[in-house]
């Protein structure tokens, strides 16, 4: 890894305030956020990676939701969508969340530092979690086997809640 | 697996570095092991998080592809062929899961891949805080003006240092002798920006 080619050797590599200002603007300017590599290892933290990601829809007003503010949050997949809102209960959580298309699949809320909190939801697709701590969060949603196929599981990114 | 690994055994990866170290990684993690998994997510997620932004995304949208790319791989740790392009492949995905983000946050005609690279990005600042001193804010705004294609590939030089060519022209699927020329176009198209600004140096 260390040989140089020739056809690297470049007078701009000379242009040390040109490469000072990058170097600040790649490591301290535009740094990754210092907890991204925590929270990503708590996300594949899962007992099967034979998971599908769901992907964070921001489109609309409730684009962005972060921190401590109540809100609705929608994650998709190709043949889901898992919409869940938060209201903040003290420190603490009810998650209400609705699956569409419905189907009465085992949610699991996992948050980091915690035990994970499980739930079944309804014939309708809706499923209610009334108390969970405050943290690193992460939905699973466990899809109900039909015919008897194995079944798979879907996951969220994590949310800071 | 690697709670039987008695302190004598070495991990398999351990003195090795760059694609030889994350190959490793990689052989290991397909077995089971999640603390190599850990270190690929520790080592290689400034690698994607610069892909992320490079191609246009703002921070928030960053943190959730970064997360995205991540949870993808681990579907696709037996099916990597090779161990050693897993750089190539997260940055390829991580592409793929920001043009598919642009699609679905701006509401837009998806880019082709052509027409991204060329298209210079809207100033996606960091936190305004993060930079309040002007000459920050100059180098920003021109790096912000510069192809998506060169904001990645110097992100990602600068971050690998240039001893790591190799792996750069890996990743980025370019023919290793055009790196070095590339960047040089792009430095001097950074460099017309700032001079343009009233120069900043």
């Amino acid at each position: 890894m260390t040989d140089v080619d020739p056809r690297d050797d470049d007078y701009r590599w000379q242009d040390t305030a040109i490469s000072a200002g990058l170097d600040r603007l790649v490591h301290v300017l535009d740094a990754p956020p210092a907890d991204l590599v925590e929270r990503v290892q708590f996300a594949i933290a899962l007992e099967n990676l034979d998971v599908e990601v769901a992907r964070w829809e921001r489109a609309g007003s409730f684009a962005g939701v972060r921190g401590d503010r109540p809100g609705t949050v929608t994650f998709t997949v190709d043949h889901l969508t898992v919409m869940v809102s938060f209201t903040p209960t003290g420190g603490r959580h009810r998650i209400d969340g609705w699956l569409v298309p419905p189907g009465q699949h085992t949610v699991e809320v996992r948050v980091s530092d915690h035990d994970s909190t499980t739930t079944q939801a309804d014939d309708g697709g809706r499923f209610v979690l009334a108390d969970v701590p405050a943290g690193t969060t992460q939905i699973l949603v466990h899809l109900e086997s039909v015919h008897g196929e194995p079944s798979r599981t879907i996951v969220t990114p994590t949310l800071m809640l | 697996m690697s709670e039987l690994r008695t302190t004598e055994t070495s991990p398999p990866w351990e003195g090795l570095e760059g694609t030889d170290r994350h190959a490793a990684c990689l052989v290991a993690a397909r077995a089971g092991d999640r603390q190599a998994l850990n270190i690929l997510v520790a080592e290689l997620s400034p690698v994607v998080w610069h892909v992320a932004r490079g191609n246009g995304l703002d921070r928030p949208t960053a943190e959730d592809v970064v997360q995205t790319v991540w949870l993808a791989l681990l579907r696709h740790l037996d099916r990597l062929q090779e161990p050693r392009a897993l750089v190539g492949w997260l940055v390829v995905t991580t592409r793929h899961e920001a043009q598919r983000s642009w699609r679905a946050n701006r509401n837009q005609v998806p880019l082709s891949a052509e027409l991204a690279e060329q298209l210079p990005t809207e100033s996606w600042l960091p936190e305004d805080e993060a930079v309040r001193v002007d000459r920050d804010k100059r180098l920003w705004a021109a790096f912000s003006r510069l192809t998506h294609r060169c904001q990645e590939l110097l992100r990602l030089t600068v971050f690998n240092g240039r001893a790591d060519y190799r792996a750069v022209a890996e990743s980025l699927a370019m023919p290793r002798g055009s790196i070095g020329p590339t960047r040089g176009r792009c430095l001097d198209s950074l460099r017309a920006q700032l001079d343009s600004e009233g120069g900043s140096r």
